[in-house]
């Protein structure tokens, strides 16, 4: 009789694992239970939905290739309850099922400040593709929005914002955008390109409150002093892991479900993975480590357990299109500095070396080289003989090495 | 498309080129098949020609001080400045430095208008820097500047000895055909005679290596060897030559023994050669540079006639003294008289010859005597004594001696006219009024090469801008001095016809240079005139010359002359405490240069044999100063120094460094090379020691070394060393200083990055790399690397392709910052170009002998490297050798 695997959560992180677990899937008998009508698509893209670079259709991830477990799908369906002792969980429409595995992929909220006006008609967010729908269904009158929140999201959303006719302020607390992922020459370039397409800027500046008018949004006041007025308000200031059905079910939870290195949280039967989880006292936002887990998890479950998880550090991509955005590792401290800028073009990109090893990459205008960078930086490889061709990618590298090595 | 023959305007063979010309452009030049010098071949720089016929570097229109003037005024202005100079100081303050570049008739009409109309004789020219030492030995031993050999003997003889010659790279047409009929005739032998290995031993049975500025002692010593081994032609001696005794008599300390201490060389292969030399009846001793330039120049020379002579070698098929002259006109110039000490047609400064010559010309004003030879002129320029100089076609401030002195004078000059094609000469930017005139393909005359061949150098296309030919710019001045009946000339034929007339004016058979039987000629055989060897008689053509045992001495004998040779002297080395540099200084030509570079320089081709300055030294000198491979040397003694990048080269003898003579400062920052020659002359034919000079030599130590490509010639802040080669669409720097990159780069950029221009960056300073691009619209304007390690910029060959339209890199994905990264992963780097013809570089040699080419045939059928005009053969062979010896180790 094959295992029964129920799979909590019908995102991305569940998208990978039936990928990952496609080759062996013979002896599960997997169920994925869902909140949305639409499952396992590629939310990354919704800001590119909204912008129309992108049909609905574009963003589902279990097609033929590459191929993907069988699984049955309740959609629509949330889960209130799980019974451990049981091994059973129930469904808000009353349903119960019995698990033999049971994996929590319940991914994460967007954050909302605590300030008054927060549920009112306008502030909306974009996270999944019937925000989208929503949004998209709204424009065309033009209008006002703000978004709050100058990081990868924010400014994605921006954009999808922009290009559908709304005028568009970021409002973000930092002095330069995306100031996780890049230094400010980066993101001052980066600011340059987004202010050529029409989106304003607010930096340096929160939220200090909303202003309604006849229960609806109307503009937003900043600590600056400056009010924006606006018919749309978007947050994206961060997310939190919706860790809820898991702490009620007993699991140790902390920010997000703990899980350990194959993925087992508190439950030898009960797994996590994704936005929903912690590991140490990381969490989840970026596509690499999710996949990643999704692949330790799947050879457990397969009962082919391979290498453990390890966390490493994940680059970043924006997308936006005609922006290539890319960064990795560590930039804000010591070290040698690599520098390209072509102002004109709106190229910046920034490596920085330790003790013969590459450890921050900021690419801003031309993301060339990314992929190889991040290995470079995961395998903390020496690039003293690629260094004089590192800038320009692999491919120019390895033949300035070659030639160096033939002369 | 029309195709005219023509000669080029490079060395003194004088090769035949069958020009295409189609819209008023040379389209393809090739050898002229029907030419007596050549026979079709043609050398890297004759194959170039076409290429040098641009508007980069050219002068076009006259400039007074910087202003542009128009023709009358510049013309006025000369006749002005020459009348003033005249009335104010005398005729002999004026002087004309003229050159081997200028036509027959160009020279013609400056040495008639300066001795026959402004009394001074002051009129030189670079040809005293080439070949008046074996002028003044012919004029000894023959009686008159009679050069008794053609190619022919080359080839027909079975012993050629070549003297101070590296005819591989400085005569190559000529030099092939050597290599052939050795081919033809395995028993033929060849000795090379030179302090350096150089790629003409290639060819030699013997090398023998002596000690620089040594070869009177061996050409002494082998007149002893002749007597004492009863070698000598008795017979020949007694009938047709006189001064034997007094000759031998100066030699006959000078035995095997005492030639081994003073030249360096082993006993037994001078024993071989002196053997050879005694057995073979069929002799040639061909001569260069390598005896002309020296203090002794005219005792070497007559060193090697008088073993000629003793043993009657001369005057017979593959026999003679035989001087290969550097310049293409040398020996026109001497046939007008366009030295100091000839007055015109081979007549020199005696009564009868002044008399006759100023009725020929209705002369207003004959000069009386000699003037001043090349050095001299300048150094009575630079003690006031000569006020007006005008300079044609040459560039005194690099190509002089005593650089300093020599730009001192031009300083000093009251006013100095400079007729020239090129507008930024070192030379130009002491002129007072820049002439532009016309180049080659542009004027029409005649030429007379080293075989005593006068060939056509015709117009092929219109000159540049304003340029005019140096006849009608001479003739026009004389105009404007109240001479215009004797200067009316309504082409080069008809000058032409006059030179020939005044050859033939009253010679009667006693004067060697008798051309009559063209005096006659029309416009149009003029034009059509085909190669012609003088003498030509309006009688007919005479057997070969000397070849009846009489010569143009007072009694008719060949004479010879008492030779005593001795080592060359360096000032410094007499009177004063201060101990000798320790290393000598000898100086040469490259394969694909010419001069100081005015011309080759700007064809990108000729730059791949041999791009950036660079001095060659022995391994063994670079040991002991602690340098290696490229680094940046400086060579330096009391009078100046230059600096370039070290060449380790086992073909200089430890003790010695060899220079190139190419550079100018238009060219590399500190690199002229003539600077460092002493001006000492040969008293009897004033030539210069150009190849010997005492120096020492020390690493100079780099903080940066950068490339710049740049559209135009780049304004360059204070360096350490820069080099700039032509290359397509722009310009090539190779830079040196002792800032670090990031301090270096904007002082360079300085002239570079005007505003508007695109730039793009790239900064690793730690490693002290540093990189920067100007782009205009998708147009590179420079691109600039700089690094610590030399070795650490981009390959040149992918710098050289920066002038096309695009980027290599600019091309793909419309990005150009992969420009940054300095090189082009789809594009090979070929290495130094060993094959300029087929473009074929060492790395590719190296890959095809890898891949099994094991002879100079299988490297010529998979690349076709060799097999145009085959200059490079030595190197292929080297490749091959060296491969061997790898393989064998």
């Amino acid at each position: 009789m094959p295992e029964r695997l129920v799979i909590v959560g019908a995102g991305m992180a569940t998208a990978y694992l039936l990928q990952a677990l496609a080759a062996n899937a013979a002896g599960l008998d997997i169920t994925v239970i869902g909140e949305e009508e639409q499952a396992c698509y590629n939310r990354v893209l919704l800001s590119g939905l909204l912008a129309g670079e992108h049909r609905e259709q574009d963003l589902h991830m279990l097609q033929q290739d590459p191929p993907a477990a069988p699984a049955t799908f309740l959609t629509g369906t949330r889960v209130c309850s799980i019974d451990r002792q049981s091994r059973t969980l129930a469904t808000a429409c009353g349903r119960r099922l019995a698990y033999d595995q049971l994996v929590i992929a319940t991914g994460a909220s967007v954050d909302r400040p605590q300030l008054a006006g927060t549920r009112l008609p306008g502030v909306r967010q974009l996270r999944d593709i019937d925000d989208a729908r929503q949004l998209r269904a709204i424009a065309g009158n033009g209008g006002n929005a703000v978004i709050v929140g100058g990081g990868l999201l924010g400014l994605e959303a921006a954009y999808g914002l922009r290009l559908l006719g709304f005028a568009t302020t970021v409002v973000h607390r930092r002095p330069y955008l995306m100031n996780r992922q890049l230094d400010p020459e980066g993101a001052r370039l980066l600011q340059a390109r987004l202010e050529a397409m029409g989106i304003e800027f607010q930096l340096g500046t929160s939220l200090a409150s909303l202003q309604a008018r006849q229960q609806r949004l109307a503009g937003v006041q900043l600590d600056s002093g400056a009010s924006i007025p606006c018919e749309l308000l978007l947050f994206a200031t961060g997310i939190t892991p919706n860790a809820g059905l898991a702490a009620q079910a007993g699991l140790a939870v902390k920010r997000g479900v703990m899980v350990d290195e194959q993925m087992h949280t508190s439950d030898p039967r009960v797994s996590a993975l994704g936005e929903c989880s912690q590991f140490g006292e990381h969490c989840f936002g970026l596509v690499a480590p999710i996949r990643e887990q999704a692949r330790v998890l799947a050879r457990r479950l397969s009962a082919q357990p391979g290498p453990a998880f390890r966390l490493v550090d994940s680059s970043t991509q924006l997308k936006i299109s005609g922006i290539d955005i890319y960064s990795a590792g560590d930039f804000d401290g010591s070290g040698e500095q690599l520098v390209l800028r072509d102002a004109a073009a709106g190229i910046y990109r920034r490596l920085v070396l330790r003790e013969r090893r590459l450890v921050g990459a900021v690419l801003v205008g031309d993301k060339r080289g990314g992929t190889w960078y991040s290995e470079l930086i995961r395998n903390g490889t020496d690039i003293s003989e690629l260094r004089p061709g590192l800038m320009f990618g692999r491919d120019i590298s390895n033949s300035l090495q070659q030639a160096a090595r033939a002369a | 498309m029309a195709r005219l023959n023509t000669t080029c305007p490079y060395c003194g063979v004088g090769c035949g080129v069958s020009a295409q010309v189609e819209n008023d452009q040379v389209i393809a030049v090739s050898g002229d098949r029907d030419h007596p010098a050549n026979a079709g071949r043609l050398c890297v720089k004759g194959t170039t020609l076409a290429e040098t016929l641009v508007p980069r570097g050219r002068l076009l229109y006259p400039t007074h001080r910087g202003r542009r003037e128009d023709w009358d005024a510049a013309l006025a202005l000369v006749a002005g400045e020459l009348q003033r100079v005249r009335q104010q100081y005398g005729p002999d303050a004026i002087g004309f430095y003229l050159s081997g570049q200028l036509l027959t008739e160009d020279y013609y009409v400056a040495n008639k208008l300066a001795k026959g109309f402004l009394g001074t004789a002051n009129v030189d020219t670079n040809s005293r820097l080439c070949m008046s030492s074996a002028v003044a030995a012919y004029k000894r031993a023959f009686g008159a500047d009679l050069v008794p050999c053609s190619y022919r003997d080359l080839e027909s003889c079975q012993l050629l000895v070549l003297v101070g010659s590296n005819a591989a790279w400085t005569h190559p047409v000529t030099y092939q055909r050597i290599v052939e009929s050795k081919k033809r005739n395995p028993a033929k032998r060849i000795v090379v005679i030179d302090p350096r290995r150089t790629a003409t031993c290639d060819i030699a049975d013997l090398h023998l290596q002596i000690l620089p500025g040594s070869d009177g002692f061996l050409f002494a010593g082998l007149l002893n060897h002749l007597v004492t081994n009863g070698l000598v032609d008795r017979d020949y001696v007694h009938a047709c030559t006189e001064g034997l005794e007094a000759a031998l008599a100066a030699v006959e300390d000078i035995d095997q023994a005492s030639v081994a201490a003073s030249t360096g060389l082993a006993a037994a292969d001078l024993a071989q050669f002196y053997q050879w030399f005694g057995e073979t009846e069929q002799t040639v001793t061909c001569y260069s540079q390598g005896v002309n330039q020296s203090a002794t120049g005219t005792d070497k020379c007559s060193a090697i006639i008088n073993c000629h002579l003793a043993t009657g070698r001369l005057a017979r098929e593959g026999m003679g003294p035989f001087s290969i002259t550097g310049q293409p006109n040398a020996m026109g110039g001497r046939e007008v008289g366009g030295l100091a000490d000839q007055l015109a047609a081979h007549m020199n400064f005696t009564p009868d010859n002044i008399e006759r010559t100023g009725r020929f010309w209705q002369a207003r004003d004959m000069a009386t005597g000699p003037g001043l030879k090349a050095v001299d002129m300048f150094r009575a320029a630079a003690d006031g004594k000569i006020r007006f100089l005008w300079i044609m076609a040459t560039n005194p401030a690099v190509s002089l001696p005593d650089t300093a002195l020599v730009r001192r004078a031009l300083e000093r000059c009251e006013f100095v006219v400079l007729s020239d094609c090129s507008a930024a000469t070192d030379t130009a930017a002491y002129a007072d009024l820049l002439l532009p005139a016309a180049g080659w393909g542009e004027k029409d005359g005649t030429v007379t090469n080293s075989e005593r061949c006068i060939s056509r150098q015709r117009r092929l296309v219109t000159p540049a801008g304003e340029a005019r030919p140096d006849w009608w710019i001479v003739s026009e001045v004389a105009a404007r001095l109240g001479y215009g009946e004797q200067f009316s000339y309504q082409g080069a034929h008809e000058i032409f016809a006059e030179h020939a007339r005044l050859s033939a004016f009253e010679n009667g058979g006693c004067r060697d240079f008798d051309i009559g039987a063209l005096a006659g000629l029309c416009r149009s055989e003029y034009d059509d005139l085909p190669p012609t060897v003088w003498p030509v008689p309006a009688g007919g053509p005479p057997q070969r010359p000397f070849a009846d045992g009489r010569f143009y001495t007072p009694g008719g004998r060949a004479r010879f002359v008492p030779v005593v040779p001795s080592l060359p002297q360096s000032p410094g080395q007499a009177g004063t405490a201060a101990p000798p540099e320790p290393l000598l200084l000898n100086t040469g030509r490259l394969r694909d240069q010419w001069h100081t570079m005015t011309r080759t320089g700007v064809v990108p081709r000729l730059m791949r044999h041999r791009d950036y300055f660079a001095i060659s030294l022995n391994p063994l000198d670079a040991r002991s100063a602690n340098l290696a491979e490229h680094e940046l040397v400086e060579v330096s003694n009391a009078q100046g120094s230059v600096r370039g990048l070290a060449l380790l080269d086992e073909d200089v003898p430890a003790g010695q460094v060899f220079s190139p003579i190419h550079w100018s400062d238009q060219f590399s920052g500190q690199a002229c090379v003539s600077g460092l020659i002493p001006a000492i002359t040969d008293p009897v034919s004033g030539q210069p020691q150009s190849k010997y000079a005492r120096v020492s030599l020390h690493r100079v130590p780099t903080c940066s070394w950068g490339a710049l490509f740049s559209r135009e010639k780049p304004a360059l802040p204070p360096l350490l060393y820069w080099s700039t080669i032509a290359v397509a669409g722009g310009y090539l720097t190779l830079l040196a200083s002792a800032l670090e990159a990031l301090a270096l780069r904007d002082p360079l950029l300085a002239s570079l990055a005007a505003p508007g221009l695109r730039r793009l960056e790239y900064l690793d300073t730690a490693a002290g790399d540093v990189r920067d691009l100007g782009m205009h619209g998708d147009q590179l304007q420079y691109a600039l690397f700089l690094n610590t390690d030399r070795a650490a910029l981009p390959a040149r060959d992918w710098l050289a392709g920066l002038g096309a339209e695009l980027g290599p890199a600019a091309a793909e994905g419309g990005s150009c910052s992969a420009l940054l990264a300095g090189v082009d992963p789809a594009a090979a780097d070929v290495g130094r170009l060993v094959c300029t013809c087929w473009e074929v570089g060492e790395k590719q040699v190296a890959a095809a002998i890898g891949a099994g080419a094991d002879s100079l045939e299988s490297l010529g059928a998979s690349l076709r490297c060799g097999t145009q005009c085959g200059s490079c053969i030595p190197e292929l062979k080297r490749c091959l050798q060296l491969h061997h010896k790898d393989a064998a180790a």
